[in-house]
């Protein structure tokens, strides 16, 4: 499975099929052991040895090393694509339209003109394939206008709300 | 001759003097509270009674319970360690009241010290160096002038009633104190109703050296040496060495005779610490006399073949003081590393939270001073310190060369520490420096916790935190045997959208 591997302000993509890993589209030498009844893993990674210690976190893994403990985001390839299309995990500012990123029924509208947001807020609830999706804002701003209304079907690309940059 | 020694304390301190018990052939009586149930010093005491809830004034502070556990388990000593009711006169009174030795100084040289004023005054009587000032309150500015000549600049210009930094004014010429004294009078008039105003010097860059000292009660005074300690955090020390970079054997004997005659104009026996500041000039003015065995006493073991809580316990059994002559030289040098349960990454807040996985640094120069072990929880009722990581090398670089080896072996796993705090100090350049002083944290603090990875400890936890999400996802799907594959393969979605934040309705 391919993963994209946050650690701090780094982003990795690892790609693990069976033994075969790669790194980036590099392929590596990669092996991870568990210390049997620790949290610590050996990892063997081309000819480099490292002991870490290692706990399941909400969104990934906990790393320690050298008493320093880095928040690691291991995302799938398929979680990671839903993501970019809810426009999660992206941030910046300068305002823009925020679009349906899929077909579907605007269940709720979260924010109205004149209001600030912070990146990822949500500012549209929409239902889609059964599921409620709620629509972020991938930049800080101040909510120019909404055009839509719950209860609304929308398109593909249809513009739900607009973000202008604060002034 | 003790035969039966209580533990008044917990944590790394008790282990330590648990330890020194065993090695005298005395027996240990540990005691704890119901949050220390199966603390390591209990386990390793002979016996152990419990004195109440967590709360430390329910247990750890309580004299009463304390002495009727002494009573109980037929204890002949009872030994403070440090904090809780080492220095409390009132505790090593009742102590001695109730017929046990306080394995520590009489309750008459711990009243003296710990009054701030009375001991700057009996200090000088002796001929201790104190800061010099004025012990009356200045008139007017005119009076600030005069007084500011007799003690040197520059001068430090601080309201009686001040606290809090509230009405200090650093002064460095003549007109600098009328400003100072008319701008320290007004704000303390403001913040505390009281506009009097003193005047000492000011110390600039100084060092905090300390100098250890033991003494018999046969009146037999001695010292070994000095332990730096000026890597501190708001008056919390982080780290300690010796011998310090900015004292050769001249001073040492200077501050090391200074510190004896500290000890004996109060009749000091057993451990003591004598504190001083040092300025960059090589001048030193007494502080403080803390009466207890001190947290950083190994390194003065280390660099000077001496078990201090043995000699604790050999005074306090009645013997004499039988040691080398002086004057001692140190051997080698030591370097402690206090590891605390803070986040140095979060302005050093506390952090609590059970220890789950532990292991201590071994091999050759390292000593491990610790009061915790897998499985311990760590709570916010006592102090931070999980344990003391102490090296010895032959000289100070090679004791940091073996500071950093021992940081990276240290395991602890479950909560912060101060560990990659310590690592970074290790490395910092005006460490290696040795010129240093009690401004180096405020200094070098904020570009020392920078957080950093190298390239290739990116790729490499970025690798093992894919493998370890892999591994965990294949488990997953195995364990759905008999279910079939759909419904592992269907979980593992669910969880995948649950990330994403999508719900179903």
């Amino acid at each position: 499975m391919k993963y994209t591997v946050v650690v701090g302000e780094h982003t990795v993509q690892v790609d693990v099929q069976g033994d075969a890993v790669s790194v980036d589209g590099a392929p590596i030498q990669a092996r991870l052991a568990s210390v049997p009844r620790t949290p610590l893993r050996q990892l063997a990674l081309d000819g480099r040895a490292r002991t870490f210690a290692m706990l399941r976190a909400e969104d990934g893994w906990l790393v320690q090393v050298a008493g320093e403990v880095w928040s690691v985001s291991v995302v799938d390839e398929r979680t990671q694509q839903l993501r970019e299309l809810t426009g999660q995990g992206k941030r910046g500012t300068g305002g823009g339209v925020i679009k349906a990123p899929m077909p579907g029924l605007v269940l709720r509208v979260e924010v109205e003109p004149g209001m600030r947001v912070e990146p990822g807020a949500g500012v549209v609830v929409l239902e889609a394939m059964k599921m409620e999706n709620e629509i972020k804002s991938p930049t800080g701003g101040v909510v120019r206008s909404v055009r839509v209304v719950a209860g609304q079907a929308v398109e593909k690309g249809v513009v739900l709300v607009e973000i202008i940059e604060e002034a | 001759m003790l035969n039966r020694v209580l533990v008044a304390n917990r944590g790394e301190i008790a282990l330590r003097i648990v330890r020194a018990c065993h090695e005298e052939g005395i027996e240990a009586v540990a005691v704890y509270s119901e949050a220390d149930r199966i603390a390591p010093h209990v386990k390793a005491a002979d016996a152990a009674v419990e004195l109440g809830p967590p709360p430390a004034k329910d247990s750890y502070l309580n004299v009463e319970r304390i002495l009727a556990a002494a009573q109980r388990t037929g204890a002949d000593a009872i030994h403070p360690g440090y904090g809780f009711l080492a220095e409390r006169a009132h505790f090593a009174e009742a102590v001695e009241q109730a017929g046990l030795v306080f394995v520590g100084p009489p309750s008459s040289a711990i009243r003296m010290m710990g009054e701030k004023t009375e001991a700057r005054r009996r200090m000088a009587a002796a001929g201790v160096p104190i800061v010099p000032g004025t012990t009356e309150l200045l008139r007017d500015a005119d009076a600030a002038v005069e007084a500011a000549r007799g003690v040197g600049y520059p001068v430090l210009l601080k309201a009686a009633a001040g606290g809090g930094g509230k009405g200090m004014r650093v002064a460095r010429t003549p007109d600098e104190v009328r400003k100072g004294f008319g701008q320290a009078s007004s704000e303390a008039t403001t913040a505390f109703g009281d506009g009097s105003v003193y005047l000492e010097k000011f110390v600039e860059r100084p060092r905090h050296i300390e100098i250890q000292v033991l003494a018999d009660s046969f009146g037999a005074v001695t010292h070994f040496g000095e332990r730096e300690c000026s890597i501190q955090r708001r008056h919390q020390k982080l780290v300690e060495e010796t011998p310090s970079p900015a004292v050769d054997a001249g001073l040492r004997a200077a501050m090391g005779d200074a510190a004896v005659r500290a000890a004996q104009s109060v009749g000091y026996v057993s451990a003591g610490t004598v504190e001083f500041l040092l300025d960059p000039s090589g001048t030193f003015y007494f502080l403080e006399m803390n009466t207890r065995l001190q947290v950083e006493h190994p390194i003065t073991e280390l660099v000077y073949g001496v078990d201090i809580v043995r000699e604790q316990l050999r005074i306090a059994a009645g013997e004499r003081l039988d040691l080398p002559v002086e004057p001692r030289v140190p051997r080698g040098h030591a370097i402690e590393c206090r590891i605390t349960a803070e986040d140095p990454f979060a302005n050093f807040l506390p952090v609590t939270g059970r220890i789950l996985h532990f292991q201590a640094p071994t091999g050759p120069g390292v000593r491990w001073d610790g009061g915790i072990e897998t499985g311990s929880e760590v709570g916010l009722f006592y102090d931070s310190l999980l344990g003391k990581l102490i090296v010895w090398g032959e000289d100070r670089e090679r004791a940091v060369r073996r500071m950093r080896r021992a940081l990276a072996e240290l395991l602890v796993v479950g909560l912060s520490t101060s560990q990659p705090f310590h690592s970074r100090v290790m490395r910092d350049e005006t460490f290696l420096s040795g010129e240093y002083d009690i401004g180096f944290l405020e200094r070098v603090g904020d570009a020392l916790l920078e957080r950093t990875l190298s390239p290739s400890d990116v790729e490499e936890i970025a690798v093992a935190a894919a493998l370890a999400e892999d591994e965990a996802r294949s488990a997953n799907v195995s364990l759905a045997t008999g279910e079939g594959t759909e419904t592992a393969a269907d979980s593992a979605w669910l969880r995948a959208a649950r990330r994403a934040g999508l719900r179903w309705r």
